[in-house]
């Protein structure tokens, strides 16, 4: 199915200098994902054309314009190019080194420093824009948020975890509204317990349909649930629990800019308060994102970008990182608890089904101009609108991609 | 100033400043060491004693799950501290895997003290085990070390192993020995890591 799509790979921040590359998966292919000399980017699969070894085995790098297989010594160019073949005369003359040039990924494109890629010729020819939809205005709110330039948006390090379930178990609940109530307890009932009420995520306890929070289907599988009216009704900031060095910053900053202009940067380290999810592997969950890789059927790589903001003084982003270290912490360990659970209880023999019908057919869900739907925040319309595209493109299979 | 009500009754991090994260960079520097600990640089008898005590303690308790006592051998201006990356790098730039001050330190007690924290149902059984410990002395009345780690996490019926190596820097607050600074350098801090929401 990643053969299928457009998948997400990297950020431009993360190969920001010609000649730098990072080592990413598509899917279960191992990619290099590089910057040229020219600033083009290349997805190059790290599969050496003569046996197939690893060609790159760093995870990232710079200054690197060729690429040596540490096997024959085969060399290549960050464009994929085949340059050297040691001792190559033995092959015979004339030999064409075009023909062991490595397979590259044949589109790659970027909305805005977020780089995609896809095998799909058909998906490749009608673009990125095509593809992401609805998504990308949504993708234009989060990069609004933090600050409005997106060349300005940084990764700024990652947390990597494993979890014991199929990959579209972590996206089941990427858009899911109905479970911070109960999964989330632990957070909930601490909170409660030590910062009284009106803290953090409380606004999912109780008659969450009736809150102005609401749940999209954005098309192609895409989907958002929007946390910013309850979160943001009056200030994120004054309603998040305490982070690491809350005081120090709130204080220096505060002198170094006013009173109003550090408000509006505390807002901003909070969190987007946006659920927007690119199918199938690219997750904003604040002012994090979250990218899915299937390892195999049972285990998925989960991992965690960090973002900061490079045209802001420096403890707005030391306050960003403390607030992403939060629910990472706090709240994510009990919904992967959760999915693994799911994932054992699927592969019960008896019993085939699982239930995704919240509010299906619901009469008051509406559809604009542009095809998205707009639910109540607790629906299942998530689920159901990236289980539509992930069978329409498991039909749709094609072995055969890279010719 | 910030609203200071929903943080009345905890311990306020106003300590984590500029300097204090300049410290804690100092002390990253400091735990590399280049060869043995110098005579002239190792701490008094009783000092190393008593640090050494709490340091078996700090991970008896964690293993033990007593976990109030255990927050106990941490100074009230105290860092907890997984970097992300191996080496690790400035927290300030760079997301890590956890790093708490007192009070988010406690918020992670009282999470797990919930009785509904999914992430340790059932309850992560550990074993911490600490090797080639090496000490030396650091400002008035800080003594840091640095030690190797093994730890046994039995989870769902499962073993498996975390270790690296633990940066410390201990304070003497009115005669007793407390820990400022734990860092927490798993070997693959930089790779995929599993349920680690017990303490480290
Ligand atoms: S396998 Fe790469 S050079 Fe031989
Ligand atoms: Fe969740």
């Amino acid at each position: 199915m990643f053969s299928e799509t457009w998948v997400y790979l990297a950020h431009a921040s993360e190969i920001k200098e010609p000649n730098s590359f990072v080592a990413r998966k598509m899917g279960q292919r191992s990619v290099i994902v590089t910057r040229d000399k020219e600033n083009k980017i290349h997805a190059l699969l790290n599969r050496c054309t003569h046996r197939g070894a690893t060609v790159c085995r760093e995870k990232k790098g710079d200054k690197t314009p060729f690429f040596t297989c540490p096997y024959h010594g085969w060399t290549f160019r960050n464009t994929g190019e085949c340059a050297a073949i040691p001792h190559q005369d033995a092959y015979g003359e004339g030999l064409d080194k075009q023909q062991f040039n490595l397979k590259k990924v044949p589109f790659v494109s970027e909305y805005r420093g977020f780089i995609f890629a896809t095998l799909n010729p058909e998906k490749g020819r009608k673009g990125i824009k095509e593809h992401l939809k609805s998504a990308a205005g949504r993708l234009d709110e989060w990069i609004d948020h933090n600050g409005g330039d997106h060349r300005a948006i940084r990764i700024s390090g990652a947390q990597q975890y494993t979890v014991h379930a199929n990959w579209k178990c972590l996206y089941d609940n990427a858009g899911d509204g109905y479970h911070p109530e109960f999964s989330h307890q632990s957070l909930l009932k601490m909170t409660q317990e030590r910062y009284g009420s009106g803290m953090d995520l409380d606004y999912f306890s109780g008659g969450i349909d009736s809150t102005p929070m609401y749940s999209q289907s954005l098309g192609n599988g895409h989907s958002f649930l929007d946390q910013r009216p309850c979160m943001y009704e009056n200030s994120a900031f004054e309603r998040q629990r305490p982070q690491p060095g809350r005081e120090a910053i709130v204080e220096q900053l505060t002198k170094e800019v006013g009173e109003q202009k550090a408000k509006a940067y505390f807002e901003m380290a909070t969190g987007a308060g946006m659920n927007l999810n690119i199918f199938p592997n690219l997750l904003f969950i604040g002012n994090q994102m979250q990218v899915i890789t299937p390892l195999s059927v049972g285990l998925s790589d989960m991992t965690w970008y960090s973002t900061t903001v490079d045209n802001v003084p420096t403890v707005v982003n030391t306050l960003r990182i403390r607030t992403q270290e939060d629910f990472t912490a706090f709240g994510e360990p009990d919904d992967t608890a959760n999915f693994e659970a799911c994932f054992k209880g699927m592969q019960e023999r008896e019993i085939d089904w699982i239930d995704i019908s919240r509010h299906l057919g619901r009469a008051e869900d509406s559809t604009d101009d542009s095809g998205v739907v707009t639910s109540v925040i607790s629906s299942d319309i998530h689920m159901r609108t990236y289980y539509e595209e992930w069978k329409k493109l498991m039909q749709s299979n094609d072995a055969s991609r890279l010719g | 100033m910030v609203d200071t009500k929903n943080s009345a009754g905890h311990q306020d991090s106003t300590y984590l400043n500029e300097a204090y994260y300049d410290q804690l960079m100092h002390l990253n520097e400091d735990w590399q060491l280049d060869g043995p600990v110098p005579a002239i640089n190792q701490p008094s008898l009783a000092d190393k004693l008593a640090c050494e005590a709490l340091v078996f303690a700090e991970a008896r308790l964690a293993d033990d799950l007593r976990l109030e006592q255990w927050l106990d051998c941490y100074s009230d201006k105290s860092i907890y501290w997984i970097p992300a990356n191996y080496p690790a790098g400035d927290p300030r730039q760079e997301i890590t895997l956890e790093f708490h001050d007192k009070r988010r330190l406690e918020d992670r007690v009282a999470r797990i003290r919930t009785g509904v924290a999914y992430s340790m149902l059932p309850v992560i059984r550990t074993r911490h085990v600490l090797g080639n410990i090496e000490y030396w002395q650091g400002e008035t009345n800080e003594v840091r070390a640095r030690t190797s780690f093994i730890i046994d996490a039995l989870f769902n019926e499962k073993h498996r192993t975390l270790s690296g190596w633990i940066g410390y820097s201990f304070v003497k607050n009115d005669g007793d020995w407390k820990i400022s600074v734990k860092q927490v350098n798993l070997i693959d801090a930089d790779c995929l890591q599993e349920n680690n929401t017990f303490f480290l």
